[in-house]
């Protein structure tokens, strides 16, 4: 079962910190995502993506406001793809995908070893199953972090800019590896926030698009894709949501 | 003088060494890049051997050179040294009287090492401990060995807990300092991962805290050891009947110089087996995750 994520009269600032002023980042934002909806977070560069994702996340706490996941059955299962891909140096790729499955409280769903082969199948590294993230690409660091979230098996799942280091052909794949996890009929989708700088990406894979802008950040549109799914990247319909979501962009 | 004498005696074996090795391999290889390949090889494999033994050859030829020159009972010649080495090492002599200090050495790092780790991620946590803490650790820096070792004697009597607190009192403060630089160092980012995962108290220690502060670690472990070794040896110079401090200090009262640089020959030795043959090969295998730049 997931959860809607509900977010109320949010309020966000930074202590100033070295000579600079504080930094309002969020001041009254108010945010709903459906349960099982994936929906996209555009935004210029500094405007607090990041700083909302990691409030979701209960990485940061809020000054203001409140964020609550409504709906859901049992406590919910959280999985984040940083910006960075931020993997612990000392494991092996296989290691810290199967860190996931350490969680406290949760009891082993089948055989970890063979789930952790799928998962590196699916991104593309089995060869690289016992490589340190040390000597491995940017971008294959990237997708361990990917299959990492997966491996959590989350009810909500939030992405920062999880395609961006890619080649766009294992960008292509992935984005439609992300589109399988929403399609599959069987089983509960995911609430999900995805935060990109690629419109086309977000017209894809979006149910809602979310475009935040200013200081501190306010919604400047929420568009709602009502494209069926699973869309074809080549569909030109994408092409007019990404004018859309740019001239939303230069409007605000 | 002494560096006349010790290149004579030296340069032979260094210098046989390198063309002896090299033809044999070039014989099969003929291109000049792999010959070079060859030499640098063989040269990766004899250095970490050859190089400290010349410098143990140099070390010793100049101190034989400071025998020969100065003729005098105070610096005692190679063969008496070796002839002392014979007899405290015949009937396991040295190794009982080692065990005993190793023992005590053993029981104030384990001591210091325990309440470092704790104290060290309390403070690097919590700022009131860091300050709470912070003046004994700057107090503790500044008192010297000897003053713990005096004190202990006195306070202790003589045995095992007078010897092991005053090696856990001096050491623990450079140990903590250490951990301390080690427990802020750890990346907050993974916390946030490990935070994200949900992972167990048990888990975050072992798969995050313990290797992050590995380095810190084995920099304080050896540290530590060097530090306790100073102290275990004046306690046991000032209070205990056994163990290298006392033999030391017997040798020192019968005013036989070689028996005290053989003993310090045999501890350095012990030393050296600890340090290159337990500690490095630890932190080898350790940190065999770091990539190491190639510039
Ligand atoms: N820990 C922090 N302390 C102080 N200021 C911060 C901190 N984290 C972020 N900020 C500031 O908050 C603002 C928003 O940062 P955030 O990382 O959320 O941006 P973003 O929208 O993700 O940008 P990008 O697209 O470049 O990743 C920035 O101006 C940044 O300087
Ligand atoms: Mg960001």
């Amino acid at each position: 079962m997931s959860s809607d994520i509900v977010i109320e009269g949010l309020g966000k600032a930074y202590a100033p910190r070295g000579g600079r002023r504080p930094a309002v980042i969020f001041d009254g934002l108010d945010m709903r995502v459906e349960a099982g909806q994936l929906v996209a977070l555009v935004g210029p560069s500094g405007c607090g993506k990041s700083t909302l994702l990691n409030l979701i996340a209960g990485l940061d706490a809020p000054d203001a406001g409140a964020i609550r996941f409504d709906g859901r059955a049992r406590d919910s299962r959280l999985a984040m793809v940083f910006q960075q891909p931020r993997l612990v140096d000392w494991l092996t790729a296989e290691e810290n995908i199967a860190l996931a499955f350490e969680r406290e409280g949760s009891r082993p769903r089948g055989d970890a070893r063979e789930m952790v082969r799928a998962l590196l199948r699916k991104v593309g590294l089995v060869d690289h199953a016992g490589a340190y993230p040390q000597f491995l690409s940017g971008g294959q660091r990237q997708r361990v972090a990917i299959a990492r979230a997966f491996a959590v098996d989350p009810d909500i799942l939030l992405l920062d800019e999880p395609f961006s280091a890619l080649d766009e052909l294992t960008a292509r794949r992935l984005r439609l590896l992300l589109q399988s996890l929403w399609g599959e009929a069987d089983g509960p989708r995911p609430t999900g926030v995805l935060v990109t700088h690629n419109m086309l990406e977000a017209a894809l894979l979006a149910d809602r698009i979310f475009v935040l802008n200013g200081h501190p950040g306010r919604f400047a549109a929420v568009m709602d894709i009502d494209l069926p799914h699973p869309r074809d990247p080549e569909d030109p319909a994408l092409f007019a949501i990404h004018r859309q979501v740019l001239h939303a962009l230069g409007e605000a | 003088m002494s560096m006349e004498v010790s290149s004579g005696g030296l340069a032979p074996p260094g210098a046989a060494e390198a063309p002896r090795a090299v033809p044999s391999r070039a014989g099969t290889l003929s291109h000049p890049a792999n010959w070079r390949r060859a030499a640098s090889h063989v040269a990766s494999v004899v250095a970490p051997v050859a190089l400290p033994l010349l410098l143990l050859g140099l070390v010793a030829s100049a101190w034989e050179a400071m025998a020969v020159a100065l003729h005098s009972p105070l610096v005692p010649h190679l063969p008496e040294i070796g002839k002392e080495l014979a007899r405290i090492f015949r009937g396991g002599h040295f190794f009982g009287e080692m065990a005993v200090t190793l023992l005590r050495v053993g029981a104030g790092f384990t001591i210091a090492f325990a309440v470092a780790v704790a104290a060290g991620i309390a403070m690097g946590r919590q700022k009131t401990v860091a300050h709470f803490l912070e003046p004994a650790i700057i107090v503790g820096l500044t008192v010297p060995g000897l003053v713990w070792a005096l004190l202990c004697v006195i306070w202790f009597g003589i045995g095992l807990t007078g010897a092991a607190v005053a090696v856990a009192l001096s050491i623990a403060p450079a140990l903590l300092l250490n951990i301390l630089q080690g427990v802020r160092a750890v990346d907050a980012e993974l916390l946030e991962v490990a935070a994200m995962l949900r992972l167990p108290l048990r888990k975050r220690l072992a798969c995050l805290w313990l290797p992050s502060l590995m380095p810190a670690l084995l920099g304080g472990a050896r540290l530590g050891l060097s530090l306790a070794w100073k102290v275990v040896v004046l306690v046991e110079l000032f209070g205990l009947s056994s163990g290298i401090g006392y033999q030391l200090n017997s040798e020192f009262g019968a005013q036989n110089v070689a028996g005290v640089i053989a003993w310090t020959l045999g501890f350095a030795a012990v030393m050296g087996v600890l340090e290159y043959g337990v500690l490095a090969q630890l932190e080898h295998h350790l940190m065999r995750w770091r990539r190491t730049a190639q510039v």
